[in-house]
């Protein structure tokens, strides 16, 4: 029985604290993809920027994609985005992939 | 005094409660990746033919994956599995076993961008292979790796996991979980709790970490275990290993597996070489009749293995591989050859629709 309730606090404690931590993470949202915030503020005129920003995400996508997912298996066909979402969602549960890597590989296999 | 004792399971549930609503709370910072997620039916087909020590055996399987996303947050996932093994007897006829089960059935919540929770039957959560690694159509050599029985298993009850990065440059991926006991005769699960915590460099494509479990019934054994992975940037090499030891009588050992896609010779671009040793260390404390309930693993054992995978297509592969298994008196020659097809179809017909 003693073992039981040790258990179960270890588990609350854990829950608790890394609910905090998340809470207090999410402040400067800097997980977020940037190039969303930047393409509102950015001029009409400044087009060739958002080209490179654009680029600049696809290589960034390119590389944790590389860096995830192909240290364990082969690169897969890119499937409809809807498919791709659904297939992203299930990695990240079991290959433990960060929220902002998982965007950025979503992003990159959907375009 | 004794109220000290008797209300503080209480206390805890309590606590448990406020501690769920809070994580339940942040649920609105959760996966919200921009496209409707869809139901899909993935999975895996294989045929193989293994000759172990002389002994031939075909085995068919599939194993059929169903993802269900529910919202933005929640994923189904349910894993089955069936093979039939055609085993050559001394009259030369074959006879067929048949087995199935269910790999893991669950329901996965992500709480925030740090926390997923998941319930239901699971991959217990130790080191890399079970979970990440024994898929067929993942796995760069066919033959289990010997301490498989210490380091695979599942559980039945809930586990916290997640991943999230400290720094630019490091990644921290971690999972607990508990489990109940379950003695239905395809789902049986140990009482059990343990988990995993990973430190992953992006830069340097490099994971290493390490793994804990106890089970809480009977003998109750611990095993703990160490992982790591490397993917050189430089090469299309990949480096992993795994030591895990057991307290009870699965042993403990350690494997460390390389694998090389030759993708820098255009005519081999296809191919992979895979090589990987291993060494298992019986545990000392064994009856003999336990030893000869253990089979294979009731002596030490060294083993190689080396194999080639060719890719057909990105989900077609043809896989071989040769190893040799040194055991005291008994040594063995392994061979694999056969093919995996790993399928992914949308099951409604809008699919592929944005």
């Amino acid at each position: 029985m003693k073992m039981r309730f040790v258990l179960a606090a270890f588990f609350v404690a854990g829950a608790m604290s890394l609910a905090m931590a998340s809470s207090a993470g999410t402040g400067g949202s800097k997980d977020a993809p940037k190039d969303t915030a930047a393409a509102a503020a950015a001029p009409a005129g400044q087009a060739d920027n958002l080209a490179a920003q654009k680029e600049n995400m696809h290589l960034e996508g390119e590389r944790r994609f590389r860096s995830n997912c192909a240290r364990c298996h082969a690169a897969p066909p890119k499937f409809p985005p809807r498919m791709m979402a659904t297939i992203v969602r299930h990695m990240r549960v079991r290959a433990a992939i960060t929220d902002q890597d998982m965007r950025l590989i979503l992003r990159y296999m959907t375009e | 005094m004794m109220c000290r004792f008797v209300c503080w399971p209480r206390i805890v549930a309590k606590a448990g409660l406020l501690g769920l609503f809070f994580v339940f709370s942040l649920a609105g910072q959760a996966q919200d990746d921009g496209f409707k997620a869809v139901p899909i039916l993935t999975g895996s087909t294989a045929y193989f033919t293994r000759v172990t020590a002389g002994q031939y055996q075909d085995a068919p399987s599939v194993s059929p994956l169903l993802l269900l996303p529910l919202g933005d947050k929640w994923l189904i996932e349910a894993k089955g599995s069936y093979s039939d093994t055609f085993t050559k007897n001394a009259q030369g006829d074959y006879n067929g076993t048949i087995s199935y089960g269910m790999t893991y059935g669950q329901i996965d919540y992500i709480a925030n961008r740090y926390m997923t929770l998941v319930a239901g039957r699971f991959t217990t959560p130790f080191n890399i292979y079970g979970e990440r690694l024994a898929p067929n159509w993942v796995r760069a050599l066919q033959t289990s790796p010997l301490t498989s029985p210490v380091t695979s298993g599942s559980a039945l009850g809930g586990m916290v996991r997640g991943g999230f990065p400290t720094t630019d440059s490091l990644n921290l991926t971690y999972a607990l979980y508990f489990s109940s006991n379950n003695t239905h005769h395809l789902l049986a699960t140990d009482r059990s709790t343990g988990g995993r915590i990973g430190f992953f460099l992006p830069h340097q494509r490099l994971e290493i970490g390490a793994s804990f479990q106890q089970v809480l019934q009977a003998d109750r054994p611990h095993s703990s275990g160490i992982f790591f992975e490397w993917q050189s940037d430089h090469a299309p090499v990949t480096v992993r290993s795994e030591y895990a030891r057991s307290s009870g009588t699965k042993g403990s050992g350690y494997w460390i597996e390389s694998v090389y896609r030759l993708s820098q010779i255009s005519a081999l671009r296809r191919l992979e070489l895979v090589g990987r040793g291993e060494q298992f260390f019986v545990a000392s404390n064994l009856s003999a009749a336990t030893i000869k309930k253990l089979g294979a693993l009731g002596k030490d054992t060294n083993e190689a293995d080396f194999g080639m995978n060719y890719y057909l297509r990105s989900d077609v592969r043809a896989s071989a591989s040769y190893g040799r298994q040194f055991v005291l008196g008994k040594n063995a020659n392994l061979w694999t050859i056969g093919m995996t097809y790993r399928f992914v179809m949308p099951m409604l017909p809008q699919g592929g629709a944005r």
